[in-house]
């Protein structure tokens, strides 16, 4: 019964009022990235480094912390860019941070500084069942009913959004996560009320 | 870039700015949710009326609307049409109920008129939903927004998220442009004609600073938070929110009726009396429409079945 409770809580993260700014600084991060951050690969397909977002916050805060930044991070993203509004790409997004964001529900404690190699692996298989599940299945599902949006069409780009988002997450997030979990460490062994106010 | 952004954050003066934030995001969500029930162009045309004669109304800055709908109509109408016609021609027998081609162009390629009217459609459709979101934002503050979605009984912890992230973009974006023209001063190619690996890397350069000094920022902000009392109560009051004025009052039994219209219309045009196929069409009669399940015609699904 301990367990459970524990694990519920992990997934929901702790909201207090760093994990809420934390979470709309990682929203707007996530939208403006999403515009211009972007790594033109060949013509009209770009690696987006809006990705790295859920990575960290999923990281320091937990999964629904990450699903609400990328949530809303896709939708300003959307306000901006000037291509529409996706809410069916924004549902997949959120999603997709929420198993990226898992991190700390397998003990993955980068606030600690515990990350190691059988977290990697943990995390990468996250990422792509993450990217299988809300690009394969969600987003077309949220297309078909707002949109009536083609099914092939759709699976194209997920493929790519797939292939994409997961190059970005493992050959980025990985080094990314590593660094921070140092920093962390780094910090670790003083007392907490040094460390937390400067 | 700066022209680009459309958010508003000094209240106007024209009768849709004075609304109140809560009518502004009722009116906001029971007009998406219109359009994305219906599926029916004519509805679709009647409906958007409403949030264009807003956007006149507001007199805003045309600049950037008439580039963000260009850019639109480039990405979603011509880009993306066109990758459906190659990718899958016949997506109007699923979705209009018919195969008529106009001109064929080998097995694989052919145009038949209901594709073309199924993309017509679709593109309407986003183009609707995406000018009821311009006359949101143009009419509406960040503080607007979260004292609006307060109303609609969001928790105010998501409500200040939205402000909060909302009021963030010109200052991340503002950094973003900062960090990028120093970067270019020292000599590091962002352009196209570096080669690939050395834009990764001069992209992750441009990435660090900015993730840090962004997220460095997350401790100022929540302890100044912190201090006054953020989080303390249950409940919040917001400064934003008025007094109703006669256009608010007006416009909240409006949403009365309009939502009652709304489950109306889909009870009625999308459960028990559905059009056999997603999307209307004026040149197909009722009782012609070539019925075929979305599955059918997947090739993906094709290539397992071998």
């Amino acid at each position: 019964m301990e367990e459970k409770k524990n694990i519920g809580k992990l997934l929901l993260g702790e909201w207090n009022t760093k994990t809420i700014v934390a979470v709309a600084v990682g929203a707007a991060l996530f939208g403006v990235l999403m515009c211009y951050g972007g790594i033109p690969v060949f013509t009209n397909t770009s690696l987006t480094t809006a990705m790295l977002v859920p990575v960290i916050v999923g990281g320091l805060f937990g999964p629904l912390p990450a699903f609400v930044a990328a949530g809303v991070g896709n939708v300003i993203a959307d306000l901006i860019g000037g291509w529409g509004m996706w809410f069916d790409w924004s549902i997949g997004n959120a999603v997709m941070a929420f198993c990226v964001g898992l991190l700390p529900v397998y003990g993955a404690n980068i606030k600690e500084g515990v990350f190691e190699v059988k977290h990697m692996v943990i995390y990468a298989i996250c990422c792509i069942l993450g990217n299988v599940i809300s690009f394969g299945v969600i987003t077309p599902i949220f297309t078909v009913i707002f949109y009536g949006g083609d099914l092939e069409v759709t699976f194209i780009q997920a493929f790519a959004a797939t292939l994409g988002n997961f190059a970005v997450l493992v050959v980025v997030g990985i080094p990314v996560l590593k660094v921070l979990a140092n920093r962390y460490k780094s910090r670790s062994n003083l007392a907490q009320e040094h460390s937390d106010n400067y | 870039m700066n022209n680009r952004f459309l958010i508003n954050f000094t209240p106007g003066s024209t009768m849709m700015h004075k609304l109140t934030g809560g009518t502004k995001v009722l009116l906001f969500v029971l007009f998406t949710i219109a359009i994305i029930a219906t599926f029916d162009v004519r509805v679709i045309a009647v409906l958007s009326i409403l949030p264009i004669a807003a956007i006149i109304s507001m007199k805003p800055n045309y600049k950037p609307i008439r580039f963000m709908i260009g850019f639109m109509v480039l990405v979603v109408g011509i880009i993306g049409s066109l990758m459906l016609l190659l990718v899958s021609p016949n997506a109007g027998l699923t979705n209009v109920g018919g195969s008529t081609v106009i001109w064929r162009l080998g097995e694989n390629f052919f145009v038949t008129k209901e594709t073309l009217w199924y993309i017509f459609a679709m593109f309407v459709k986003r183009l609707a939903s995406f000018m009821v979101v311009i006359a949101f934002v143009l009419a509406t503050t960040p503080s607007e927004f979260a004292s609006g979605l307060a109303f609609l009984h969001v928790p105010y912890k998501v409500c200040t998220i939205v402000s909060l992230a909302y009021r963030t973009i010109p200052d991340i974006a503002r950094r973003y442009t900062d960090i990028k023209n120093s970067m270019q001063m020292r000599g590091v190619e962002l352009s196209k004609k570096a080669s690939l690996g050395k834009r990764l890397k001069a992209t992750a350069a441009l990435l660090v600073p900015l993730v840090v000094s962004s997220f460095g920022k997350v401790e100022v902000i929540a302890n100044a938070m912190d201090l006054r009392g953020f989080g303390r109560l249950k409940k919040r009051t917001w400064y934003s929110e008025h007094e109703l004025t006669k256009a608010d009052k007006v416009l909240r039994k409006l949403c009365i009726l309009f939502t009652i219209g709304i489950v109306a219309y889909i009870v009625w045009f999308r459960v028990i009396n559905p059009w056999p196929v997603t999307y209307w069409s004026p040149f197909i009669a009722r009782e012609d429409i070539v019925k075929v399940g979305r599955f059918e015609t997947l090739s993906i699904l094709k290539w397992f079945g071998k």
